[in-house]
């Protein structure tokens, strides 16, 4: 069998599949990767560290009186812990519920608020605990959510909408408590819970002690609600081949703990210095939690990833005709709409392709409410998507309609057709057989795109991999299977793109002698 | 049936037509010759709006054309009376013969599908190429494009027919077909103005000939004056 007598979706096929043994093959090569261990740190001289300065305060986040200083008690900490170890501490930004997929990559250990689990003791080194926290819930003030059992009844809209930090102790505890009436919604960052409570977009959000009493000052509408419920430990990942870092990490924590340089530095960020130091001296040990077999694994991760396959094809589904149509009716309005509204659409495509996607999902679902227009996730994920693509497609649209030759407008005019109907029924159906192609691989673009969504709380198919393959610790297998969801999906769209390109070849594209 | 009167043009800043008179008398047939650059193109193209007269005046089947810009209404209905066939044919690519002559009436005029297609088919029949009507333009000889663009401009039943050098892109043996077709409406009493360099096909058909030099009617006469 030849490449070529493959057709273009075999081509595909082998292609994706190349790319996933790809994927394998590094995935089995970094586990073979020997972490940082303690003599290399030493010998580089330096303890690299990660956490997410979005992640914010008390804990690590750019000091607000001097934007290029990062501050907080962990960059405290982590100096303290370098100093013991007889080395400079150097910062790493990670996203904070990926933090770990950097150990003994680019980073020795993750200091960030890291909960300490018996899923995270399973998977990684965990030291001994450097904080306690409780996870306390906080809603505005002139909210009906008076107490933390309100919870377990319906609110006035229905369900309550509860925002949680993606993969925190704080997610696990809201879905996994029987008998709440709520709709637990991850965010990548806890200040995007407390602003989305605030407009109002969300009811509440659960977060560590710690965290809501720092930003107390800067949301005034919102308060917390009852007394703190569950609370743990934070802990110091490093990898699992590292014992002598990690034995050397919980030396140095126990040291600071014992000589009291822990608790002057909670005091001096207002952590209640005395209360963590007796808190951490009498934690107890938590044992790691049992490895999930393969079958059941597979029984309870398959149905959150379909699901999440299917809004990523929701999401692709849904934005890409509204892409055509805008960046359509944009082209068309630039080439033959009046004067004065040509410019203005050249800035809409111009502003929309200039400015990442990103920030446009991010303007649309975090900036839009502070003027009164909340959108639901979804609707902001699919609007989002459209217009960005629809700059994208205008421009193809564009060429197309150049492309399409000047005497079939001319001619269309003398049968005594309006402008519209000559580009109703004569320009536009060539211009778009010439952009077929184009505006196909578009939409494989888009496709994949749809993964940024995450970032608006949107949980489509790489999220919810990154999410699960976090939380059992079963990162190259949930890829196979993520890997294969991926294919099953764009082999039918290969199909489809070739039977397009066959159906465009037989009616023929604008060809003029 | 066309008054041109003292008709003026210019194109890209040039000025291609000064002080240009005609007459078109309803069922006859003129024809414009020339070198080429002396703007009888031109010509035809400021009988359907095609160019922005600079001074003077057109009318045509009832409609009238002063200089400067024109509303597109006023163009639109001048256009639907006034049928244009192009040098180098412009059919509609993506439909089939058939479709490109079916199209005009149906979206100009509303015309039901099934009656257009029909009047449609009538017409191929009459240009000799009902057996071709369901492949598509690009799979036709130049001649049979040529044919299918003449069936296509009078789907609209216009009262004037406006011919831009409509052999000049074939070969001798296509453009005969070309010409008795021509000669065919002439013959059935079609107005029209058709600009060739086929002095002989003038010849034929001509019931008047005009001759332009530099923007300039120079003859005026019948074929055998003229020529």
């Amino acid at each position: 069998m030849s490449w070529d007598s493959l057709g273009k979706g075999g081509r595909w096929a082998v292609g994706l599949l190349l790319a996933v043994a790809l994927l394998l093959a590094g995935a089995v090569a970094a586990g073979s990767v020997a972490a940082a261990e303690l003599e290399e740190v030493v010998a580089r001289g330096e303890l690299i560290w990660a956490a997410d300065q979005e992640g914010g305060g008390p804990h690590v986040f750019l000091d607000p009186k001097n934007p290029s200083q990062l501050t907080g008690f962990e960059v405290e900490l982590a100096e303290l812990l370098a100093a013991e170890l007889g080395v400079k501490a150097r910062f790493q930004q990670g996203q904070w519920d990926r933090l770990p997929l950097l150990l003994g990559r680019t980073a020795d250990c993750v200091i960030n608020g890291i909960e300490l689990t018996p899923g995270r003791q399973r998977d990684y080194r965990c030291s001994r605990p450097y904080f306690a926290y409780a996870l306390q819930l906080v809603a505005r003030r002139d909210a009906p959510l008076t107490s933390f059992e309100r919870l377990e009844s319906l609110g006035p809209h229905g369900r309550w909408r509860v925002g949680v930090l993606t993969g925190s102790a704080a997610e696990i505890l809201m879905r996994g408590r029987a008998g709440l009436e709520v709709d637990v919604v991850g965010y990548d960052g806890t200040v995007d819970c407390l602003e989305q409570v605030t407009t109002g977009v969300l009811d509440a959000t659960v977060l560590d002690d710690c965290i809501a009493s720092f930003y107390a000052d800067r949301f005034p509408r919102l308060r917390a609600v009852d007394r703190p419920q569950a609370g743990g430990f934070y802990t110091i990942l490093t990898p699992p081949d590292t014992p002598h870092l990690s034995a050397k990490i919980d030396e140095a924590l126990g040291r600071l703990l014992t000589d009291g340089r822990l608790k002057q530095l909670y005091d001096s960020w207002d952590l209640a210095g005395r209360q963590q130091v007796l808190l951490l001296r009498d934690a107890d040990e938590i044992p790691p939690a049992p490895r999930d077999s393969w079958g059941h694994l597979l029984r309870s991760a398959l149905p959150l990833l379909l699901s999440a396959a299917g809004m990523t094809v929701l999401l692709s589904a849904a934005s890409f005709p509204l892409a055509i149509l805008i960046g359509l009716a944009v082209a068309i309005g630039r080439l033959y709409g009046p004067p004065l509204l040509r410019p203005l659409l050249a800035g809409y495509v111009e502003v929309l392709r200039g400015t990442p996607l990103m920030l446009q999902l991010y303007a649309l679902f975090f900036l839009l409410p502070k003027i009164g227009l909340a959108l639901p996730a979804l609707a902001a994920a699919i609007i989002g998507l459209a217009l960005n693509y629809s700059a994208y497609e205008s421009e193809i649209y564009r060429a197309g309609l150049k492309a399409v030759p000047g005497g079939q407008f001319e001619a269309a005019l003398a049968l005594g057709m309006t402008k519209w109907q000559a580009l109703r029924h004569v320009i536009v159906p060539q211009a778009v057989r010439i952009v077929m192609p184009p505006v196909t691989s578009d939409f494989i673009a888009l496709f994949k795109d749809t993964s940024v969504c995450s970032a608006i709380t949107v949980i489509e198919l790489t999220k919810r991999y990154s999410v699960l393959a976090l939380s059992t610790g079963r990162i190259v297998e949930l890829a196979v299977v993520t890997a294969l969801l991926y294919l099953a999906m764009s082999w039918p769209m290969a199909l489809v793109s070739r039977w397009l390109e066959r159906r465009l070849e037989r009616t023929g594209a604008a060809r003029q002698p | 049936m066309i008054t041109v009167e003292s008709v003026a043009a210019f194109r890209a800043g040039v000025r291609v037509l000064e002080d240009v008179s005609l007459n078109v008398p309803a069922g006859t047939v003129t024809t414009l010759v020339g070198p080429s650059g002396s703007g009888k193109s031109t010509l035809l193209r400021c009988l359907n709006g095609l160019e922005t007269l600079a001074a003077g005046s057109v009318e045509i089947a009832g409609h009238r054309l002063t200089a400067g810009p024109q509303s597109p209404r006023r163009l639109e209905l001048l256009r639907r009376d006034v049928g244009m066939v192009f040098q180098q044919f412009n059919l509609f690519p993506h439909l089939s013969v058939l479709d490109n002559v079916a199209l005009p009436p149906r979206v100009i005029r509303q015309m039901p599908a099934a009656e257009a297609r029909a009047q449609a088919q009538t017409l191929l029949e009459r240009v000799g190429l009902a057996h071709l009507a369901d492949v598509r333009p690009t799979a036709l000889s130049g001649g049979q494009q040529q044919r299918v663009a003449i069936a296509r401009s009078l789907a609209m039943e216009p009262r004037v027919m406006l011919f831009d050098e409509p052999t000049s892109a074939l070969d001798p043996a296509m453009s005969g077909e070309v010409l008795e077709v021509i000669l065919g409406l002439a013959r059935a009493g079609q107005t029209m103005v058709v600009v060739t360099h086929d002095h002989s096909f003038a010849r034929r058909v001509a019931t008047q000939v005009a001759e332009l030099v530099a923007g300039r009617v120079v003859r005026q006469g019948t074929a055998a004056e003229v020529l």
